[in-house]
């Protein structure tokens, strides 16, 4: 009994970590007043990517750089379309969907061979690791894993502590202020949906690299969309959106370690759980949840 | 402001601006400019890609051409997958023009499928007038059921529809499959698929010999109908009011949460027809994947098509030429239907960020 509980809340801490890397990418993005929906693509995209590149390089470290390198130019077309030109961010968000996942597949069937890799091997932190309980659960995990929460508190620290955090949170509250004071609105807005872009290509390689070690359509699998509703149900905070994402990474692992261990109910019902998690947290958490005033509206000097 | 209006600013004005003032006529000639030149741009970035893999442009069009309209055939194919596609898009564009984001039409599609079938599956023996009215409402019943909840939450909770209507799509797909593998399999298949439903529930086939079944009709009525309780009913106003200014129309005295309704009820429904097409229609029963993502194209049809009704017949009809005639380069050419899905987004935002450039311009 032990060991399924320590197996389902460790998987809980890794399988948190794509969805606490997109998160945290989509909290700038909204921050500075800018909605990205195609995370979840962009997620299956920089997935294959990594895997490809890491698979034909045999180094983990180049498919991880690939990976950001493929999310942010996807996300550059988007800031492009909303931010320069103010085309309706949902919509474009949603064609960034499309486009992605097309991009994904379309490689992934021109391939001849099937790329797979060796998932990142788990790290042991000394006198951490050794802890009882605890230390399997939190500290023997692979790089991405630690990577990701070590940027949880870095991205809280700078949004609420520097400068640079100060303009983000300004541009997407209160755009004309911002210009009047000297700051370029779109050039922060460029760079934080590039940004929302890098870090799901953090997320897409944690999965395939970290975690899986094999593409299929769909490979997010909804991870994408948990991370914007991560975001929201954080309240646009990189601390909360800590908890946030293991609230659903135990989701799936409880769903994944049910089924590994043959629980009499359908497979299906079984990977379900994360959604309808989804869909209570949607229901509850949402009312009145204030989100940053210029979010979806493109700055434009008059 | 709250989440469902702060977090998802998205008025349909952004991109379609015409409420009931007529633009001028040279305003709009501008704005319908963005169309060829939106395609010329798709066109190049295109030509672009497929030089790069090694494919000759101007074959490749010509392979999608005869792909979709060379036989009588593959004219027929063209014309069945529209219907599914014309459908759900209206399903996007009627909830979208009252500002009510309904990403769902995925799942809906997928609920709507499973009614039709549930319902056609026990028709047996009777005569096609009665059954296939039965399987039609059954199956606008399946849509608007699987739009219930997050259009309960939207009304009494104001959650904004975006995440719970997306959250569905993934919890359909999962009941279609766990129903498609198991409970109403037929045992002597190989794929995820059920038995087929009687005959007397397929809708009629109107060319003898291909799959062109009735459903066109049906989607092309409907897409008028649309056009009809948008532009000249009440509801179609206040429908049209909300998703310009939801607070102005609140003052004037629109029923915000009845309009929500109506337009719920709609979308829910439409999206439910558009499974319900695929199954008593082009395929006789029930499969799973059965929809290539037919509910998230529609969102980029009903922007191609201006988010009006009668345009999203023709940015359909451009879509289901462009996919099947993907396919036969699929077949022919080795190369992967996926191909087809990137180019339509690159085309929808071209002509996007065309129009929207456009209209800036001539602001300044």
């Amino acid at each position: 009994m032990i060991e399924i509980l320590t197996a389902i809340l460790s998987g809980g801490v890794i399988l948190a970590t794509p969805i606490l890397f997109s998160a945290l990418g989509e909290i700038y993005d909204e921050r500075a007043g800018v909605l990205n929906l195609g995370i979840e693509a962009i997620m299956s995209l920089t997935g294959f990517v990594a895997l490809w590149i890491g698979f034909s390089t045999g180094s983990h470290l180049t498919g991880t750089l690939a990976a950001i390198l493929a999310g942010g130019l996807v996300a550059l077309i988007h800031s492009f379309a909303c931010v320069t030109i103010g085309v309706n961010q949902l919509i474009s968000g949603l064609l960034i969907l499309t486009l992605a996942d097309g991009i994904a597949n379309f490689a992934y069937r021109s391939l001849t061979v099937v790329p797979t890799i060796e998932p990142l091997r788990p790290i042991n932190i000394p006198g951490l690791t050794q802890i009882p309980v605890l230390g399997p659960i939190l500290f023997q995990h692979n790089l991405f894993v630690y990577l990701a929460f070590l940027l949880a508190i870095v991205f809280g620290f700078v949004l609420y502590k520097t400068t640079w955090g100060l303009r983000i949170r300004g541009v997407g509250e209160n755009p004309g202020a911002c210009d009047a004071a000297g700051i370029d609105v779109n050039r922060i807005r460029h760079l934080c949906v590039i940004l929302s872009g890098v870090m799901a290509g953090f997320g897409g390689a944690s999965l395939t690299l970290g975690y899986i070690g094999l593409y299929g359509r769909g490979i997010a699998a909804g991870r994408g969309w948990i991370g914007i509703i991560v975001v929201i149900l954080s309240r646009w905070s990189p601390y909360r959106a800590i908890l946030g994402s293991l609230i659903f990474g135990l989701g799936y692992s409880i769903a994944s370690n049910l089924i590994g261990i043959g629980v009499a109910v359908p497979y299906y019902f079984l990977m379900m759980l994360p959604y309808i998690i989804a869909l209570v947290v949607v229901s509850f958490m949402f009312k009145r949840t204030r989100g940053p005033s210029a979010l979806t509206v493109p700055y434009r000097r008059r | 402001m709250n989440a469902s209006e702060g977090c998802m600013r998205s008025s349909p004005s952004s991109n379609s601006e015409e409420g009931n003032r007529r633009a001028p006529i040279r305003e709009r000639l501008e704005r319908y400019m963005s169309y060829p030149v939106g395609l010329l741009v798709a066109l190049f970035i295109f030509s672009a890609i497929l030089l790069a893999m090694g494919l000759n442009p101007i074959l490749s069009i010509e392979t999608v051409l005869y792909g979709s309209f060379g036989t009588t055939f593959s004219a027929s194919e063209t014309f069945v997958r529209v219907t599914p596609l014309l459908l759900s898009t209206l399903a996007f564009l009627i909830g979208f023009k009252a500002r009510f984001l309904n990403i769902g039409a995925e799942g809906q599609l997928h609920i709507g499928a499973l009614t039709a079938y549930l319902v056609a599956s026990q028709m047996e023996g009777l005569p096609s007038g009665l059954s296939i009215p039965l399987v039609i409402f059954a199956s606008f019943a399946g849509g608007v059921s699987w739009l219930a909840i997050p259009l309960l939450l939207r009304i009494r909770l104001e959650v904004n529809e975006v995440f719970p209507t997306v959250v569905m799509n993934f919890i359909a797909r999962f009941i279609i499959s766990w129903l498609c593998t198991g409970p109403i399999k037929d045992p002597n298949a190989l794929n995820p698929q059920t038995r087929v439903i009687p005959e007397g529930t397929w809708l009629p086939l109107m060319v003898s010999g291909t799959r062109l079944h009735a459903g066109i009709i049906l989607a092309v009525l409907l897409a008028f109908l649309v056009y009809l309780v948008l532009y000249k009913t009440v509801l179609g106003y206040e429908i049209r009011a909300v998703g310009l200014n939801p607070r102005a129309s609140k003052h004037g005295g629109i029923s915000l949460s009845q309009s929500m309704i109506s337009v719920g009820l709609l979308s829910g429904g439409l999206a439910g027809l558009a499974g319900m097409v695929e199954v008593i229609g082009a395929h006789h029963l029930l499969i799973e994947g059965f929809s290539p993502g037919f509910g998230y194209q529609g969102i980029g049809i009903a922007a191609l098509g201006g988010f009006h009704p009668l345009g999203a017949i023709f940015a359909s009809m451009l879509f289901s030429i462009l996919q099947i005639g993907g396919e036969t380069m699929q077949r022919g050419a080795g190369v992967p239907i996926d191909l087809v899905y990137v180019l339509q987004a690159i085309l929808v935002l071209s002509v996007l960020i065309v129009e929207r450039w456009i209209t800036v311009k001539r602001q300044k």
